[in-house]
């Protein structure tokens, strides 16, 4: 069911647009109700946090970006399955973390070719020479952990959400948020 | 629970790089004609179900309203009428942008280009019946057709779009750069588009020992040239051979020249003579001076003010972003004791931030994550407000220096590129120096930005990549931030009984007249720390071939008096002063003939790669003395000498060579 879209007049909703006076919420709805404009202030809104939490979970910048857009496409689609229980931005994240994913299970099957491109791309893209130099160790041995302890650290400390927010967005309990950290500290014992 | 010492603490301190603008507009684009998509589907779907329903009908007349008001809204500038321009251009933008790193004015992007529009000619083919629908649609409709080009587009692009989701398809392959040696052009293609500015030396001549004996000449750290013809290789380019400046890229390179041990003694020089790689009947004067360098705690405090171009030419993905990210290097190196001050031109200058210690990474770091291109630039200002600045923070000892990160298109505020080298000099005189770091291509004005840091006792870096900013900001901080002897000139006696000819490689631009070699009012380049500078001289021994002027049939030459030192090639002299000194102290060293090597190979590794180096470059400046050494013959050498290379960049060097050799073929 298409829901009742919050617009009163046209007048009024493009002022508020402009305002950016919408929350989130309320812009689901709209864009929901095939509001264009509000769709694209959603998007404009959060592009920076999905190609951020992209960038976090992948450390390279042109897979971030594509993860981002694969993201925004996705969002067209199934924006009309938030239910507002969650914030929407936990919503998001939860998108992003399932689209990042899927990249990275696609990546192993293009094993070979994404090898054969490396020595390319090494030299053009600073993301690839960054990681390199900056933290490289901790991230990397971050990125290799269990898959969910590496959403728990990524989450608790790359983005620096308590843990009720990061129980919310990996759909388990507080407690549980805190045994993946705990755990993926054991395993990072070493660097830490 | 967690702590504040925590040390996974550092993983929120990792900042992404910026996204690229050309992949956020194009993401944003193609998630709105998904939504379009989306949209039309559902209400398919609806129509299917209640027909005629008026919900139905007010929902499509708000989902027309709205798409206007989107376009007015955003402003997403859609300046191409046809469904090509708009998906064709920013592909090969973006193209341009995330592989290359270059200008968006680099011709390799045409080449690559040609191959989507075949990709897309099938595609096109397909979406014209779209096209056209969209096109007669949009005359029919009055209210729109009086709107100008701008809708009319984007009501094509989502008609096509929305019907024919190859053109999305395209832009996902598109996105993977295909391998440099796929589409390297067959032909050597020289980057003439881009408006970058070099101004034009000719090549170092050949003297006769008998009427000129003296050489001399200033010397040059320098080492952007070496950067910027690299990255004209990688794209495919053979560089343009005014920007290959030979010593540039020979003192690009760190050499193991023997060092002095102590801070009394800032450099070393170490001296060889051996046969020509290019020329069997001449020989190589191969000048290595090493500078000392100090243990990292007895660095004097730095007080730098970053002066940074934030014009709108800045906006790309090797220009801003990589500054800020290089800057954030720097600032690794540096503690509580430095103060950083941050200044931005562009069409007003701005103090961004005061100075500040450089142990506030954060603050420092989120002032300059602030940063973002736009606007004209006005340099002069800028520099103007960043001197003022530094002379605030300065302190006795202390090095004070302002950091100039440009792309080097300078609309200088100060009445006129003389002014601002005069005002600059001044600003020297005070003790403040200045650094230019270049970035990006496009509009590198390479002439000024070596002009100010000549004249600012200062050096410039080109810094096309990150692992170039490592190495300037990181690996050799010492270097660029601390000078250990400054005014270095060098002046060397040939004998003309032994050497015929001589001829200086490289160092056009640092030619000085005999008599200022003495002269201490003479400015002259700087060593930093741990620095190594590389001279060499070509000469031709008395009896050799490849004397290249004959006698004079109708008088006698200016008598060479025989004084019998027939053991002595030159007299090398070297003078220099100490950074805080106005006088300066003196070097002579004989070099000896008979301590000659008759064979390269008998040299140290260190020198021959530094004779490689000279050949390429010569070899890319179409010299006419090292013509005969073929690419094959200058990677061979520079494979045999390659040493240690702790970080690769001798590795880096000998595949340039290869890149060109085959450009060149």
């Amino acid at each position: 069911m298409i829901k009742n879209p919050t617009l009163k007049s046209k007048d009024e909703t493009e002022q508020a647009l402009n305002d950016k006076e919408l929350g989130d919420a309320e812009l689901v709805d709209a864009a929901v109700g095939g509001n264009r404009a509000a769709f694209a202030i959603l998007l404009e809104r959060h592009y920076m946090l999905i190609y951020k939490i992209a960038y976090q979970w992948l450390g390279h910048q042109s897979d971030a970006e594509d993860v981002t857009q694969e993201v925004c496409l996705k969002l067209a689609k199934v924006l009309k399955s938030f239910d507002g229980r969650a914030k929407f931005s936990s919503w998001l994240y939860r998108i992003v973390l399932n689209v990042v994913r899927d990249m990275q299970r696609s990546r192993v099957r293009q094993n070979k070719r994404h090898i054969a491109l490396k020595d390319i791309t090494q030299a053009n893209f600073p993301a690839n020479q960054e990681e390199a130099t900056t933290y490289s160790q901790m991230w990397q041995a971050v990125r290799k952990l269990p898959q969910k302890q590496c959403d728990a650290v990524l989450l608790v400390y790359g983005q620096e959400l308590n843990h009720f927010e990061v129980a919310q967005i990996m759909d388990v309990k507080e407690s549980t948020v805190s045994w993946y950290v705990m755990e993926a500290k054991k395993s990072l014992k070493g660097l830490l | 629970m967690i702590k504040k010492t925590d040390k996974l603490d550092i993983l929120k301190n990792a900042d992404s790089p910026e996204p690229s603008k050309t992949r956020r507009a194009q993401n944003l684009e193609a998630a709105m004609l998904a939504f379009d998509k989306e949209q039309q589907e559902q209400l398919k779907q609806k129509n299917k179900n209640f027909q005629g329903n008026g919900l139905v009908r007010r929902l499509m007349s708000i989902f027309n309203f709205s798409k206007r008001t989107f376009i007015m809204d955003m402003r997403i500038p859609l300046g191409g009428v046809a469904i090509i321009g708009l998906v064709l251009l920013p592909l090969a933008l973006m193209y341009n942008s995330s592989t290359s790193l270059t200008g968006l004015n680099s011709p390799l992007g045409q080449p690559v280009q040609e191959n989507k529009d075949m990709q897309l000619s099938e595609n096109l083919t397909k979406e014209k019946p779209a096209k056209l629908e969209g096109r007669t649609r949009s005359e029919n409709d009055g209210a729109i057709a009086l709107d100008s080009a701008a809708p009319v587009a984007e009501s094509e692009v989502s008609e096509a779009a929305v019907s024919n989701p190859a053109v999305q398809m395209t832009s996902k392959i598109a996105q993977r750069p295909e391998p440099l040696g796929r589409i390297a052009p067959t032909s050597v293609m020289v980057n003439e588009q881009s408006g970058d500015r070099f101004s034009s030396e000719d090549e170092s001549s050949l003297f006769i020992t008998a009427q000129t004996p003296v050489s001399t000449f200033s010397i040059d750290v320098d080492t952007a040239s070496y950067t910027y013809v690299r990255s004209q290789l990688e794209n495919g380019l053979m560089p343009n051979l005014n920007a290959v400046r030979i010593e540039e890229m020979v003192n690009y390179f760190s050499y193991g020249y023997q060092a002095p041990t102590s801070a009394n003694v800032p450099f070393m020089q170490s001296v060889e003579v051996y046969p020509t790689p290019w020329n069997e009947a001449t020989k190589l004067l191969h000048i290595g001076i090493k500078g000392f360098t100090p243990e990292l705690s007895e660095r004097p405090k730095s007080n730098l003010v970053l002066l940074i171009d934030t014009s709108g030419s800045m906006n790309a993905p090797d220009k801003l972003p990589l500054l800020k990210r290089s800057f954030s290097l720097l600032l690794n190196q540096l503690d509580e004791n430095d103060t950083i001050s941050i200044v931005a031109y562009a069409g007003s200058a701005g103090v961004v931030l005061e100075p500040t210690k450089a142990s506030e990474k954060r603050k420092i770091l989120r002032s300059l994550e602030r940063l973002s291109a736009g606007g004209s630039t006005a340099g002069g200002q800028g520099i103007e407000l960043a001197y003022e600045l530094a002379d605030e923070a300065k302190s006795d000892g202390s090095n004070n220096r302002v950091i100039l990160a440009t792309d080097g298109d300078f609309n200088v505020g100060i009445s006129s590129p003389d002014a601002l080298k005069g005002f600059i000099e001044k600003k020297r005189d005070d003790g403040i120096s200045l650094s230019v770091l270049g970035f990006g291509t496009g509009n590198y004005n390479d002439e000024l930005m070596q002009a100010l840091a000549q004249n600012g006792n200062g050096n410039a870096f080109y810094i096309d990549s990150f692992l170039e900013a490592k190495k300037v900001l990181s690996e050799e901080v010492l270097g660029t931030l601390m000078t250990i002897a400054k005014d270095v000139k060098i002046q060397v006696e040939f004998n003309p009984l032994t050497v015929a000819e001589y001829r200086l490689v490289g160092y056009e631009t640092r030619a000085l007249k005999r008599e200022d070699f003495n002269n201490d009012k003479v400015d002259a380049g700087d060593i930093g720390a741990g620095h190594s500078v590389t001279a060499i001289y070509e000469i031709t021994p008395v009896g050799s071939s490849a004397i290249s002027v004959d006698a004079l049939r109708y008088q006698n030459e200016k008598p060479v008096v025989d004084n019998g030192n027939k053991q002595e090639y030159a007299f090398l002299k070297l003078r220099y002063k100490l950074p805080n000194e106005d006088k300066s102290k003196l070097i002579e060293v004989p070099i000896r003939v008979d301590a000659a090597k008759d064979n390269i190979a008998d040299i140290s590794p260190e020198f021959r790669f530094g004779a490689s180096v000279a050949a390429f470059a010569q070899k890319l400046r179409g010299s006419n003395y090292a013509d005969n050494m073929s690419y094959d013959d200058i990677e061979a050498l520079a494979r045999g000498s390659k040493g240690e290379d702790r970080f690769g960049y001798r590795a880096e060097f000998i595949s340039l060579v290869d890149i060109a050799n085959s450009l060149s073929k």
